[in-house]
């Protein structure tokens, strides 16, 4: 009963901060969002995606939703934060077992219930509505489409299962998680790239597509439930404090960043949380991630046309930029920056510090994915117009987010609002650039004057963006949700 | 010279009227308390004077900037907001010294070190502010407030999570700064202290100023606490 209370409370406390953070317009258009986008490309997949095997498209709905599930499930680790009162001023429900007497596993229960409950109506329930709408025109049953967001569904909550344990371990035993992180790698290499196991074996929900049994969508409801329940009994209840130092000074940092002038400052306390957080190695590991799976992308695209394309470095450059906005992202969670509110500087400022560093650390990892995929292709004459491309569209393409999301990406993305506008201003030239990029082995005389102007036009697109960035910033608290008092 | 005008402030959350216009006044060289319950708007209020946040209607002027000018207001004020927030992955002593390159101070090393003394975080001066305690860290913030000596101080509840020790240090320092004709505007729920303080005072109640003027004149000799609930809740205290 109690549980059953905190998840009502959990579920009202999300909603609310939800509407703080987004405004009750932006809340309420985000699973619009989703259902008129995934309406959209149900009923354009029958013909984009002719010559792919439906079973090709299943296995990519569900692997994709794993994926989901594995990025949300990560909180498991956040434990520590919450009950060593890191949290600054947020004040929420989870931090009750501080001060009552309920159990910090029973909260993180709860928690992951409510966060089920939560992605399932905002995103799920929404998506599946969404292929609902496509699936007369596609020649398939209601019935289909229901039986596809529940096996996505649970799919979904393996992956946030799987995540949720990962990061309960991690706090307690680095070498074992680190252990654990290579059984899954191991196991997904035996499915991919070494061929042994059907991939209906590990992700459980896709077998109900190969042997239609209800079986399977018990099975795979029990491996969510003993997942998640494995995350909660991992987790521990008691956390000691402890004093951390650090290894660098922060004025080393400025005089190491002495080369931004200004923002030398600035970009030294961000320098300073990126390593502090321990943050360094996945933000560039991400980035370098996500480039890779430009890789899966391109040959999605390629079977599902039917047709080789064979993709060149420039086609692989101008989704270099594209691939930052996660990166900028994470740099804009570690630090809420309260501080800052009550010193002479202004959200603009950190904003631009932030670009800094983000450049500084993925400049390097752009540069060389251009070189390698040149130097893989034999096509290293198109590198310099790949590294011109890459450059622009990560000026443009970061320089848009920060100015539509400021210190607040994550959470902006939320608004319906921002990502039409973020999509209106990215999706235009990244069209552009890619097709002028697939003509390059036909009409390289087009193509290349093409992409070269696109660039030139990104680049000078972004410098109002920054001029502007002032104008859009600078009134804005540090702190996101205004209290009064 | 006014250190701090407000006419006619207004602010809203939603629904809810936080501020409904407020005027106030303080002038240079006053020790000026603002009382007032719970949710009252003082926090509200000082935000708005201290350039965090814009009003819905009025105006204020803090040190002499407007506060349409918050880059060069809170240049020119030293603020200890209601939480203590000091940069999560910095060490105290590094807060300070990012405080000074913000405002561009020199003899940065000095100011430091006797900051870090005055309240004794010289163990702790490496330890990252994530990890300090609540009192540790109310001490990082109110150093960083003076550590550019400014001739307008706004603090909201200065002495929180401060050990009667330092709350003693704390009142003898922002005495020692008013003798020296600087101007303290400070809010706080302790009135003991406050009482000890303050030249003039100002009550807010559900977002209005209900009561303001020199302490001698609003007391009628009585104490401070009387005064803030005959002031607050109307009631005639015997």
């Amino acid at each position: 009963m109690l549980s059953l209370r905190l998840l009502h409370a959990m579920m009202k406390e999300e909603w609310r901060l939800h509407q703080s953070l987004v405004g009750p317009m932006g809340s309420a258009l985000f699973p619009a969002t989703i259902f008129l986008f995934t309406s959209f490309l149900a009923l354009v997949a029958p013909r984009v995606l002719s010559h792919m095997p439906t079973a090709t498209i299943l296995l990519m709905l569900h692997v994709a939703s794993v994926l989901y599930g594995l990025f949300v499930g990560s909180f498991g680790a956040i434990g520590e934060h919450v009950m060593t009162g890191r949290l600054g001023q947020v004040s929420m429900i989870m931090q009750m077992p501080q001060t009552y007497p309920v159990s910090f596993r029973r909260m993180m229960a709860v928690f992951y219930a409510k966060d089920s409950l939560f992605y399932l109506l905002y995103s799920y329930v929404p998506l599946t509505l969404g292929l609902a709408v496509a699936a007369p025109g596609a020649g398939v049953s209601l019935g289909g489409v229901a039986m596809l967001g529940l096996t996505t569904f649970l799919s979904f909550m393996m992956g946030m299962g799987l995540s949720f344990t990962l990061s309960a371990v991690s706090v307690r035993s680095r070498p074992l998680w680190l252990l654990l992180n290579a059984a899954v790698a191991g196991v997904a290499a035996l499915v991919y790239p070494l061929g042994l196991l059907p991939p209906e074996q590990i992700i459980l929900p896709l077998a109900y597509w190969t042997e239609r049994s209800m079986w399977t969508l018990g099975a795979s409801s029990v491996t969510a439930v003993v997942l998640a329940s494995a995350g909660v009994a991992l987790m521990k209840e008691r956390y000691e404090s402890r004093e951390s130092r650090s290894g660098f000074s922060f004025l080393d940092a400025e005089s190491l960043f002495g080369f931004t002038g200004g923002l030398s400052t600035l970009v030294a306390k961000e320098w300073a949380e990126v390593r502090r957080a321990g943050a360094l190695a996945p933000v560039i590991m991400s980035f370098a991630g996500h480039l890779l799976a430009i890789y899966g992308m391109s040959w999605v695209f390629e079977a599902g046309v039917g047709v080789s394309l064979s993709f060149n470095v420039v086609f692989y450059s101008g989704f270099v930029g594209f691939m930052g906005v996660m990166t900028y992202s994470f740099l804009t969670n570690l630090e809420h920056n309260e501080y800052l509110n009550v010193q002479p500087v202004s959200v603009d400022m950190v904003v631009k510090a932030k670009l800094v560093l983000y450049f500084i650390l993925t400049a390097g990892v752009s540069a060389a994915y251009v070189v390698g995929i040149g130097l893989l292709k034999g096509q290293l004459s198109l590198v310099p117009l790949g590294l011109l491309l890459a450059g622009a569209t990560s000026v443009y393409v970061v320089g848009v987010t920060s100015y539509l999301t400021g210190l607040w990406t994550n959470t902006m993305f939320f608004d319906a609002r921002v990502i039409l506008k973020f999509c209106a201003f990215v999706v235009p030239p990244m069209i552009v650039t890619e097709i002028a990029a697939l003509m390059m082995p036909m009409r390289a005389g087009l193509a290349t004057p093409v992409v070269v102007a696109v660039s030139a036009v990104l680049l000078l697109a972004s410098a109002p963006l920054l001029r502007r960035m002032e104008r859009r910033w600078a009134a804005v608290p540090f702190s996101f949700v205004n209290a009064g008092g | 010279m006014h250190a701090i005008q407000a006419v006619n402030i207004s602010k809203s959350f939603g629904s809810v009227r936080v501020l409904d216009d407020v005027n106030l006044t303080v002038a240079g060289g006053e020790f000026y308390g603002l009382f007032g319950p719970n949710g009252a708007g003082k926090t509200t209020l000082l935000r708005v004077l201290t350039g965090q946040l814009a009003p819905d209607s009025g105006s204020a002027t803090t040190a002499g900037v407007p506060h349409t000018d918050p880059i060069r207001l809170k240049q020119r004020v030293g603020i200890v907001p209601e939480a203590e927030t000091p940069p999560t992955f910095l060490t105290a002593q590094e807060t300070l010294e990012l405080t000074c390159r913000l405002r561009g101070l020199e003899n940065m090393g000095e100011r430091v070190e006797h900051w870090i003394k005055f309240f004794d975080l010289d163990e702790k001066r490496d330890v990252l502010c994530r990890d300090l305690s609540k009192g540790q860290r109310q001490k990082v913030m109110l150093a960083a407030a003076f550590i550019h000596e400014p001739e307008l101080l706004l603090l909201d509840e200065p002495f929180i999570n401060l050990d009667p020790i330092y709350q003693r240090r704390l009142r003898e320092y922002l005495q020692g700064l008013a003798s020296e004709g600087r101007t303290v505007f400070m809010c706080t729920h302790i009135l003991e202290i406050a009482e000890r303080l303050c030249d003039n005072v100002a009550f807010i109640h559900r977002g209005r100023i209900v009561e303001q003027g020199r302490l001698s004149e609003v007391s009628h000799g009585e104490s401070l606490e009387d005064v803030f609930l005959r002031a607050v809740e109307g009631h005639q205290v015997a």
